[in-house]
């Protein structure tokens, strides 16, 4: 022990000897893996706190915090050694005693009304203990409130094949499926929908009727329309793009199939165990379904093997197996093959997009006009606000003179889209990027430098009324710029070479809580209590799936208190002991957890500080956390070990515990539909990728992508780049390789993993990833999302790179290679030559025009870099560039502003538009009160 | 119209007796004729590492070692693997010191969600014993089985050559459970003060 002067609380008498009953708890830096402190790397730690580190530019209020432990090193996940032994147990991992497996019997028909169920020959199956149909599970739900349409098993009609009809339990597999063909249904086959035009016309058997809200007699679940900005602007374009694009249906993908295991307890309590993004969402479902309080339920989430949105539905596997175990009184263990994963699907919409985009002869973007047809599948799913999210996520970064949307999505006979990767945004982002290349070559300028000249600057607002704090945006272009070589390469490259860049723009989490007005409840609450071991455990209930959410929240944590990663405890696998959290989609966890987790850090740490204060005599103001100390700034020989420190907190309260939250601030504008894309950050990013084309076979080929991504700060890198690569890897199978294919008659024709071409490492090029960080003042620590913003910019990167390569705007994708081939033979008969490698190479020819809008993107940088620093501090809305005064309320701007949220009749003239015909069709409300 | 295609079991296999050695230690238990080796590893010998992906082999998650050579256990009968030696995830580390490949995966990012994980280390594992210098392509030929939804194989990628470094340089990870394994330990007296001009 050092000699330094200080007032210890393990008091001894003057002879040395111990006083009775006080007891020496050990030296500093007790605790940890390792019993002696690590030295403290200055280099993490801000200059402002005595290390090397440079403050990040612009306000950033969670400097004070940073001692320099955890934030911004390469970190492996808390939770990896489970993985790396076996030893993580995964949905189909659990296994009670006395356990039954349950199997689903599924529709063999497209869309049929069910007239009679008969159980009776299964239920008499020796071995099977229950069997359960629609009759059990009345009750309602779906993962929105405002659309609740699901069942956990069919009540009336079956909606596409794989559709629930009934389960059962059984002692063993075999006999379970033996009883599933014992039961007889009687089925009357109704005409199903496939395509999803077809959904907008008026029908006798509407795939669901909604009573009030149903919309005609057609299937269409919602409609969108939205229009802002000076739409005069886009009357007379210098250079415009118009493509019609096709997007096939996606599934994520995840190499997991859904597993669940339901068991009642002796207390009649419900668990149940299974790999869920959103446990809370289950937790309430299942507690309408079954009729019984929420409190009687607790929701186990297990390992998650794989989610990327797909596993973030209450989904009806998991009611039956919970209705089962119910009957049946023992635990039911329900394991999906992979087949079945394609049934419940939940993937990216399939849809048909029109996009339009506009350019006047400045080279701004005066207007981009987007219809978007999704197709939903038999359930809504998240479907209400993927309609939003395929308007509003492609307004940005851009700064836009007008926008004009019209979204419907319809319901079909096909199992049901969702959330996946990227919500709503991907696709819409792909065809407007691709516009957005088209544009600027008509122009005559380089679509790098087009970009821009046409960004949004930090601290602005997009047309739709987001509120943009932080963006990276210019500092992703100029990174893959360079390290691409963009300059030497663009339209310099042989035929059947290319290079593409394209953008994105993502939401750090959903602005809205959509079960709860985020006035009285917040998005995210953490708990923390620390024991007399010093160790810290944390509740939350944040879904880890393997994106790091333990581990970031842990190094918040860590970073606060100064301990090492060790003596952190995360416990967020159960309802019971975790508080309430909305789980992991919207790219939400890190923004709004590891801020509820520095707050309830913060507050617990105030209380060692006082300790300490009471221990040394030093006020907290002029203390400081070491590793596992804690010391006079001015002397760091006088100290205390944190575990000293938090034993005399414990002393003196009891118990020493914290909690923190996090709610968003208020934001954004107030029309309907205002909610959808809010959120608290926006991720920014940019990639380039290098293409080779074969122009005689179609086959394409990535060579290698420059991938920039502004995730704020970047807590772990090594988890940052794990996303950003990942992302790549799973853009590139849809604009490349992956679909959900349809047959003829409607019938899914690739449900397994062999047709359903992921990439393999041999397919996957060399990603470099770029992290840009722009330290968003509200992130914690200065983070924004990285999880599903690095996906949405490969596709167009890629689809412009072919353009680059051979000449060829793809309007379809995933680009196999019939398809490009077709489109080569086509392009031949167009220029009239044989031999696909005699078509043209495209060259650029810059016109006078690049230069001024070059001229005009180096203004715009130091405008954005004065913005950043908040030297300038003048309001700033989208418009400014087309002579907005952002002084004004927007609506006073000029005649030509509009803001509107239904159509009129002359917003519906172009008969071409596909979404907008879903505004023709009679609305009639309160139809079941008829 | 009336859906009746009663699917009659066919009868029950025999069962005989079935011995192997997983992970170094011998199992004998009762086995259906036509049990798969996954179903039997899983469900019977209780190692849950192997991971059931798609029944198809198309994913590679239930890869394990017979005899040191990488096989899938969906596509296998126990039968055939009925005196040999398997491995498993749960098979290669050595006690608490876990093997280099399972180190470097958790260090450079080859594992995300960890599904995948237990097949691409015993495969990875057999290409170090069998090839302690690969290339790249001859790490890529080695998981081209096995398929990774999370991290576009680049991290797993390199995570394999940092495990052949480190199996080369012959560096054993420390025991987790004993903090004594630690490699520079200091006296419990000695205290450690915070670096710079803080002073």
């Amino acid at each position: 022990m050092s000699g330094a002067p200080r007032q210890s609380f393990n008091k001894t008498r003057k002879d040395g000897k111990r006083i009775a009953g006080q007891q020496d708890f050990g030296v500093p830096g007790s605790g940890g893996s390792s019993p002696e402190s690590t030295l403290q790397d200055i280099d993490h730690i801000p200059v402002s706190q005595g290390g090397q580190k440079e403050q990040p530019r612009g306000p950033h209020v969670h400097d004070q915090h940073i001692t320099g432990t955890s934030v911004g090193k390469r970190t492996p996940l808390v939770d990896a050694n489970w993985k790396m032994t076996g030893q993580a147990r995964y949905g189909d991992d659990i296994r009670l005693p006395g356990e039954l497996i349950g199997k689903i019997l599924r529709s063999p028909h497209h869309y049929a009304i069910i007239r009679s169920i008969n159980t009776r020959a299964a239920e008499a199956l020796e071995g099977v203990v229950a069997v359960a149909t629609g009759v059990d599970s009345i009750n309602s739900f779906g993962v929105l409130p405002v659309t609740k349409d699901e069942h956990a098993m069919a009540q009336k009609k079956v909606r596409h094949v794989g559709d629930l009809v009934a389960c059962v339990a059984a002692c063993d597999e075999a006999t379970a499926i033996e009883a599933l063909s014992l039961i007889e249904v009687d089925y009357e086959v109704l005409d199903p929908v496939h395509d999803m035009e077809d959904g907008l016309e008026d029908t006798e058997h509407p795939i669901h009727d909604r009573g009030k809200y149903h919309i005609g007699e057609s299937n269409i679940q919602k409609r969108v329309f939205q229009q802002f900005g000076n739409l005069s602007a886009m009357d007379e374009p210098a250079a415009s793009s118009e493509a019609d694009w096709s997007f096939a249906g996606l599934h994520h993908g995840f190499t997991e199939p859904h597993a669940v295991v339901a068991h009642w307890d002796p207390a009649g309590r419900l668990t149940v165990y299974t790999p869920q993004q959103v446990p809370h969402y289950l937790h309430r479902a299942l507690s309408s379904v079954l009729d019984i309080p929420m409190h009687q339920i607790n929701v186990y989430r297990t390992f998650v093997g794989g989610g990327f949105g797909g596993k973030s539905d209450p989904f009806p596997h998991e009611m039956c197996a919970a209705i089962l175990a119910r009957k049946s009184g023992s635990p039911v263990r329900i394991c999906f093959d992979r087949e079945e994963v394609y049934w419940i699907n939940r993937g990216r919409h399939p849809s048909r997009i029109q996009m339009g985009v506009h350019a006047d002869d400045e080279g701004r973007i005066s207007g981009i006009e987007t219809d978007a047809l999704i197709d939903g599948g038999a359930f809504a799913s998240f479907g209400h606000v993927t309609t939003y999210y395929n308007g509003v996520l492609h307004t940005s970064p851009y700064e836009i003179g007008g926008f004009h949307y019209t979204g419907a999505r319809v319901w079909t006979n096909k199992p049901a889209s969702g959330a996946m990767r990227g919500h709503g945004a991907v696709n819409s982002r792909c065809a407007v990027e691709v516009g957005i290349d088209e544009v600027s070559e008509k122009l005559g300028v380089d679509p790098m430098t087009f970009r821009l000249a046409n960004l949004l600057p930090p601290h602005s607002r997009t047309i739709t009324g987001f509120r943009i704090t932080s963006t990276g945006m210019r500092e992703c272009l100029a990174k893959v710029r360079e390290q691409s070589g963009w300059d030497e390469k663009f339209r310099n490259l042989p035929f059947g070479r290319g290079i593409g860049v394209g953008c994105g723009f993502f939401i750090s989490g959903s602005g809205l809580p959509i079960h709860w007005d985020p006035e009285n409840f917040p998005h995210a609450t953490v708990h923390l209590q620390c024991d007399m071991d010093g160790g810290v455990t944390v509740h939350t209930g944040a879904a880890e799936i393997g994106q790091g959410s333990d581990t970031a929240i842990a190094q918040a944590v860590c970073e606060v208190l100064a301990l090492p990663m060790d003596m952190i405890r995360i416990r967020s696998q159960e309802s019971d002991t975790a508080p309430v959290d909305l789980g992991s989609y919207s790219s939400r966890v890190t923004f709004m957890n590891a801020n509820a987790a520095i707050r309830a850090a913060i507050e617990l740490r105030d209380k060692v500080l006082k300790a300490t204060w009471e221990i040394i005599g030093y006020h907290p103001d002029q203390l400081v956390l070491g590793d596992r100390r804690i010391y006079y700034k001015h002397d760091p020989a006088i100290g205390v070990s944190w575990l000293e420190a938090v034993h005399k907190a414990q002393a003196d309260s009891g118990s020493l515990i914290a909690s923190g939250s996090y709610r968003t601030p208020p934001m954004g504008g107030v029309h309907k539909g205002a909610a959808a894309g809010l959120a608290p950050a926006y991720s920014f990013s940019a990639y380039v990728a290098e293409v080779e084309v074969d122009a005689e076979t179609g086959f394409i080929k990535v060579v290698k992508a420059w991938a920039a991504h502004d995730c704020g700060k970047a807590l772990n890198p090594l988890a940052v780049e794990g996303q950003i690569i990942g992302s790549c890897h799973m853009g590139m199978g849809q604009v490349l390789s992956e679909e959900m294919k349809y047959g003829r008659d409607g019938h899914l024709m690739n449900p397994d993993l062999l047709d359903y071409k992921i990439m393999s490492v041999h397919e996957m090029p060399e990603v470099v990833p770029i992290i840009v960080e722009s330290n968003d003042p509200e992130g914690p620590f200065g983070a924004k999302e990285a999880g599903e913003g690095p996906l949405l910019p490969i596709l167009p990167a890629v689809c412009n790179a072919v353009y680059d390569a051979i000449g060829i705007r793809p309007d379809e994708l995933p680009l196999t290679p019939d398809r490009v081939h077709k489109m080569i033979e086509k392009k031949c008969k167009e220029f009239g030559v044989e031999d696909p490698l005699d078509l043209p190479n495209p060259s650029f020819e810059p016109s006078p025009l690049q230069q001024k809008i070059s001229d005009r993107a180096e203004e715009h940088a130091e405008r954005d870099l004065q913005r950043d620093l908040l030297k300038d501090r003048s309001p700033y809305v989208n418009g400014v560039l087309f002579g907005f005064d952002p002084e004004l309320p927007l609506i006073e701007q000029d005649e030509g502003w509009r803001e509107a949220i239904t159509p009129e009749q002359e917003d519906l003239v172009d008969e071409g538009k596909r979404a907008a015909r879903a505004w023709k069709h009679v609305e009639r409300r309160h139809r079941s009160d008829e | 119209m009336v859906d009746t295609k009663h699917v009659q079991m066919l009868p029950k296999p025999p069962v005989s007796t079935w011995t192997a050695e997983v992970n170094g230690l011998k199992c004998e238990m009762l086995v259906e004729s036509n049990a798969i080796l996954l179903d039997v590893l899983r469900d019977k010998v209780g190692t849950l590492g192997v991971k059931r992906g798609c029944d198809l082999g198309t994913c590679g998650c239930c890869s394990v070692l017979v005899d040191g050579e990488p096989r899938l256990s969906c596509l296998m009968l126990a039968e055939e693997a009925r005196g040999r030696s398997i491995t498993t995830v749960e098979g290669l580390a050595d006690g608490h010191h876990l093997h280099p490949i399972q180190t470097c995966f958790a260090e450079a990012g080859g594992s995300q969600c960890g599904f995948c994980t237990p097949g691409f280390l015993v495969v990875c594992s057999a290409l170090l014993d069998e090839n302690p210098e690969p290339s790249k392509d001859e790490i890529k030929d080695a998981i081209e089985g096995n398929l990774c939804r999370c991290t576009g194989y680049q991290q797993i990628v390199e995570a394999v050559e940092m495990a052949a470094e480190s199996k080369r340089s012959g560096e054993s990870a420390p025991d987790l459970t004993d903090p004594s394994s630690d490699p520079h330990p200091v006296g419990p007296d000695e205290p450690t003060l915070p670096p710079g001009d803080a002073r």
